[in-house]
């Protein structure tokens, strides 16, 4: 058999949900069969991946518990290969799947994707962060600015009191029932140091995150919320918003 | 050549290394664990490397590919490369997908004449971007091919020969490898070429009973402890590092484990010397 196509019909053996006998595989001097052989690769395929869905979906594993996460990983992993060198990236698509697949449990997807976009903002790029003196300094010679977020900067949107079961996974307490929030909330996720940061934002804020990632000038985003937020005293408000910007290191140099 | 003994350096110990200098002589690092954009990870390298030299470890290079290398991943090795400034630069002979897909495996080659020239390609490949040798693994397996025509050993001292990379022999999948297919572990040891052999691993398996499987999350087996004698006759001190990749014990366990290392190293050699 050519390399092609023992490379092939290999991968398709592991993909393949049943482990099989191979005749392409040399006889065994102790008489295992080669079906016995194969599903050493075969398991290891199926645990390493499930594994990596366990580290990194920790607090959506502990909500499910280990059978339901286990059983759903394992339907993941027989419906997606991996397309990447980088092991870690696998669980990309698991909390699409997880929202399809327990469509009336969207908490669960929401948490997935949480655990997730932490993961990212962990070993996400790096860069210099910008303090409100630059921010003095850059002022004092520029007319317009136009702030940058660090490259970690996410945001996911939560219809589910699912930031509530987060935190009491984490706390190692019971989660609470899951419920549908009377209005979604959006998150906003980085990297602060070296640890992962998460906080929900008020909608004036969710706006003016909005703005700052599509480029928007300093005077522009005021000006998008004076527009849009008339109730509100804009310039006391997004005053403190850009402190508390600096404060979170969310703006990059 | 730089000697000494070492470990691979793992999350769970980062804190150890922070805190005090720690009696080993250098570091292996998994190469891909660090091809990250940022964070904790390459500023942990960071640091350490400051102390310790290291030594890189690749796992998806797959080196039998077929299809050639993949390009972005050289890219972001050669650049690790560049940040550590490693001692060597080492992955698997083995391939670990086709078609665009990754299982994550470190899979057997066939050892053909068409495979040869597979690997014999890829490693130049390698070795152009990188500027130095690479040097390659003998992996853990269970299956043999019907389409095999030479041993793993014959094979590898091929792709040395024709390439110049080098050998990183991982004694314990020898000792894994040398009982699924039954052939002698000095077979393996004595068909290397000397000069090609740039670092051991230790290691431990697990035990099926008819069966071994490499999950190096055992230490290290007194059969390995055997073959790591054989190689230290044959190949005289080459830096050398228990491997632990799965349930990983305190530092201190894995330093009192390469301890053991360096005895039987010294007491090898020396015995060697007086006769």
């Amino acid at each position: 058999m050519k390399l092609a196509e023992l490379q092939t019909t290999f991968q398709h053996a592991l993909f393949d949900a049943e482990c099989t006998e191979a005749e392409w595989i040399k006889e065994s001097v102790r008489g295992l069969s080669s079906r016995y052989r194969l599903d050493v690769y075969h398991n290891a395929y199926r645990l390493r991946l499930i594994d990596v869905l366990l580290d990194t979906f920790e607090h959506t594993a502990i909500y499910l518990g280990d059978e339901w996460f286990n059983q759903l990983a394992a339907d993941y992993v027989q419906t997606h290969h991996s397309t990447f060198t980088n092991i870690g990236l696998y669980g990309r698509e698991f909390p699409d799947f997880l929202a399809e697949r327990l469509a009336d449990d969207k908490e669960v997807s929401e948490l997935a994707l949480m655990d997730w976009k932490l993961r990212r903002a962990f070993d996400g790029a790096d860069s210099a962060v910008m303090t409100l003196d630059d921010l003095q300094q850059l002022a004092s010679v520029e007319s317009s600015i136009c702030l940058q977020a660090v490259p970690t900067l996410t945001s996911c949107t939560q219809h589910f009191n699912t930031l509530d079961i987060w935190h009491a996974i984490n706390q190692d307490e019971t989660p609470p029932t899951a419920e549908p929030l009377p209005e979604a909330i959006e998150l906003l996720i980085w990297r602060k140091g070296h640890s992962p940061h998460f906080r929900s934002l008020s909608k004036i804020e969710s706006a003016a995150i909005s703005c700052l990632c599509s480029g928007e000038t300093l005077d522009g985003i005021g000006a998008i919320l004076e527009k849009d937020f008339p109730e509100v005293d804009v310039a006391t408000e997004f005053g403190a918003m850009l402190r508390r910007w600096f404060d979170d290191e969310i703006i990059s140099k | 050549m730089t000697s000494g003994f070492g470990l691979g350096l793992r999350t769970e110990h980062y804190n150890d290394f922070l805190a005090e200098p720690q009696p080993v002589d250098w570091l292996e690092v998994i190469s891909d664990n660090y091809m990250v954009d940022g964070g904790k990870p390459l500023a942990m390298l960071d640091q350490i490397r400051a102390n310790y030299p290291m030594a890189m470890h690749g796992v998806s290079m797959s080196i039998g590919s077929i299809k050639g290398l993949d390009k972005e991943y050289l890219t972001k090795l050669k650049k690790l490369e560049q940040r550590v400034e490693p001692m060597w630069v080492s992955d698997h002979l083995c391939w670990t997908g086709v078609h665009g897909r990754n299982m994550h495996d470190l899979l057997p080659l066939p050892y053909t004449d068409e495979a040869l020239q597979v690997v014999k390609r890829n490693v130049e490949h390698a070795q152009e971007v990188l500027q130095r040798p690479l040097v390659l693994e003998n992996v853990s397996s269970y299956v043999e091919y019907e389409s095999s025509e030479m041993t793993e050993w014959e094979f590898l001292a091929e792709v040395c020969q024709a390439t110049g990379c080098r050998l990183l022999l991982d004694l314990n999948n020898i000792y894994v490898s040398a009982f699924n297919h039954d052939f002698s572990p000095s077979s393996f040891i004595e068909g290397v070429p000397i000069d090609s052999v740039m670092q051991f691993h230790l290691a431990g398996h697990q035990d099926n009973g008819d069966i071994l499987v490499d999950t190096h999350d055992h230490p290290v087996c007194d059969g390995v402890w055997d073959i790591y004698r054989q190689a230290l006759l044959r190949f005289g001190y080459v830096p050398t590092m228990i491997e632990r990749d799965d349930k990983i014990p305190p530092l201190a366990e894995l330093i009192s484990e390469l301890d053991m290392a360096r005895t039987v190293a010294d007491d090898v050699l020396n015995t060697k010397v007086a006769l």
